[in-house]
């Protein structure tokens, strides 16, 4: 049976490479987490103990952690990761709640994709930190503004892969399903949408990064909560191993959603399941 | 040596179950303005129970040809009738095995197997089921009902797509290319497994390839094309005895001689072809 699984492209891979791609998940994860440790201990040993960098500037990881440990231990993190998370969650729900059926229109009909799909991809193009000042003076200063930039930067991979998945729909298939006289409902239902899924993921997972940065691009001026506002106010005051640490949480978030994105697909789509 | 070649003649009293009238195909080419003639003047005759092998080199319109008689390609001029009634579009009673597989990979073996009834709303009642299951022990995949086709090698897909067309028991069999895509192995082996499971079941089938040997081997009237534009050269009756099997056929002097008449015939196709390019 395993002789018939499909394993991807033979790139030639030899050495460490080959090595690589035939580890088991475990072993995956572990060679990970050795370069993790690896580079941190690199890093305490030029910043925190031959001092070759100005640890204020790049503090070391155990500055960092004991950092964290402030952030926790004086009420900051409780008080301030709730709202980003609250105002991610909101923004990034509306990107898809608005992202999905546009994009299914966008790539069936094809006037709605002439009109929207420039539209689309100029406010897409645009960096979601010139919205930012905008964005303030059309919600205001409290999470509407971090929903609106979360919301902004998130619906159009969204959008975008879902119009270029409908598109790509594979012509033989849609063929055979003519053959047997599928009407268009049907062929919408059982071959365009299926064929659509793995786009939706690919574009979900490149939303949920572009949300963490349209978060924190909107708390990080002019915001008084968030984690945003936490990184900007502790570099203000010097304690770049605080501002780390609330970096290094927002990082852990970004991280952990792609995560959920794909553990997701493989319950949704498990044909999309790489042999590798 | 070609005199012994009967071209094929008069039709056989029963009335064809597949009857094509002068069929024109032709394009229009937007980007350049010009007309594309795909397939002209095409007239054919297929009985019931006739397995016609349709050969010719790529390019010749062989595809055109059967996806008009599918209906998923309207005519321009000329039309296919089957039993009698005008083709204006898919029905259940023809089915296409793609060159391609043409399988959905979000589905299992059994629900790829289903698509096609699923597709024609043939799912209600009773029975369905052992029908699926029938059709895929039929073709030898028995144990693979819920590998997904990504799973499978290009032989065993194509065997998911041979028994999604004929769970739908259609009356006629398209198959384009079937074995186009599948190594040289396996193709043998699925050519014997092919002639057999027709012979068995009784079905019209019209088998588009480009391979002289499977045309032979397989037919029992080769349809030769020519290309530019694509149109009928020749038909010609195989008049090999059935059951064949691939070691057999290959040592009778009928095929040697059918093998090196539509060598000489391609042969002379490909280099006008060559020439006109």
């Amino acid at each position: 049976m395993s002789a018939f699984l499909a394993s991807g492209p033979n790139l030639g891979r030899g050495g460490i490479g080959a090595w690589l791609a035939g580890l088991s998940s475990a072993g995956k994860a572990g060679v990970l987490a050795i370069e993790v440790v690896v580079m941190l201990v690199i890093w305490q040993l030029v910043v925190g103990v031959f001092g070759w960098i100005n640890p204020v500037f790049f503090p070391p990881p155990l500055a960092i952690a004991q950092g964290f440990g402030e952030l926790v231990s004086s009420g900051v993190l409780a008080a301030n990761l709730p709202i980003s998370l609250q105002a991610w969650l909101i923004g990034f729900a509306l990107a898809v709640v608005i992202g999905i059926p546009l994009g299914l229109l966008m790539g069936s009909v094809l006037p709605v994709d002439r009109v929207v799909g420039p539209i689309a991809w100029t406010i897409y193009a645009t960096p979601s930190i010139a919205y930012q000042p905008l964005a303030k003076a059309w919600f205001g200063f409290g999470i509407g503004p971090v929903i609106f930039l979360v919301t902004i930067s998130a619906v159009f991979p969204i959008l975008l892969n879902i119009a270029a998945g409908m598109r790509t729909t594979n012509t033989s298939i849609i063929r055979a399903g003519r053959v047997y006289g599928a009407n268009r409902m049907q062929l919408y239902r059982s071959v365009y949408l299926p064929s659509t899924v793995p786009f939706l993921f690919a574009g979900l997972r490149q939303a949920v990064v572009l949300a963490t940065i349209g978060m924190v691009v909107a708390e990080l001026s002019g915001s008084s909560s968030g984690m945003g506002a936490v990184i900007i106010r502790a570099a203000n005051t010097y304690q770049t191993d605080q501002a780390f640490a609330a970096i290094a949480v927002v990082v852990v978030w970004s991280v952990g959603m792609t995560q959920v994105v794909t553990l997701v697909e493989r319950w949704v789509a498990p044909w999309t399941r790489k042999g590798r | 040596m070609a005199s012994t070649i009967d071209q094929h003649g008069a039709e056989a009293s029963a009335a064809p179950l597949i009857s094509v009238r002068d069929l024109t195909v032709s394009y229009d080419i937007a980007r350049t303005g010009d007309r594309l003639i795909a397939i002209e003047g095409v007239d054919l005759d297929v009985r019931e129970g006739e397995f016609v092998t349709v050969l010719g080199p790529s390019g010749c319109g062989k595809t055109t040809f059967m996806n008009v008689i599918a209906g998923l390609v309207k005519p321009s001029a000329g039309q296919v009738l089957v039993d009698g009634e005008p083709v204006i579009g898919p029905g259940p009673d023809r089915a296409v095995v793609f060159q391609d597989y043409a399988l959905l990979p979000w589905r299992t073996v059994f629900e790829n197997v289903k698509f096609g009834l699923e597709m024609q709303r043939a799912l209600k009642g009773a029975g369905w089921r052992e029908r699926v299951q029938d059709a895929i022990e039929l073709v030898g995949l028995k144990g693979f009902e819920s590998s997904y086709p990504r799973e499978l090698s290009g032989g065993m897909q194509q065997r998911v797509g041979l028994a999604r067309a004929i769970v739908a028991q259609p009356r006629i069999l398209l198959m384009d290319e079937p074995l186009g895509a599948v190594d040289a192995l396996t193709r043998e082996v699925m050519r014997d497994e092919i002639e057999k499971l027709i012979a068995a079941t009784g079905k019209t089938v019209l088998f588009i390839t480009h391979s002289i040997e499977e045309a032979i081997l397989l037919g029992d009237r080769i349809v030769v094309f020519k290309s530019h534009p694509g149109a009928i050269k020749e038909v010609i009756e195989t008049g090999l005895e059935r059951p064949r099997s691939e070691r057999s056929v290959q040592s009778d002097p009928r095929f040697l001689e059918l093998r090196d008449h539509l060598w000489d015939a391609l042969q002379s196709e490909a280099t006008a072809a060559a020439v006109s390019k």
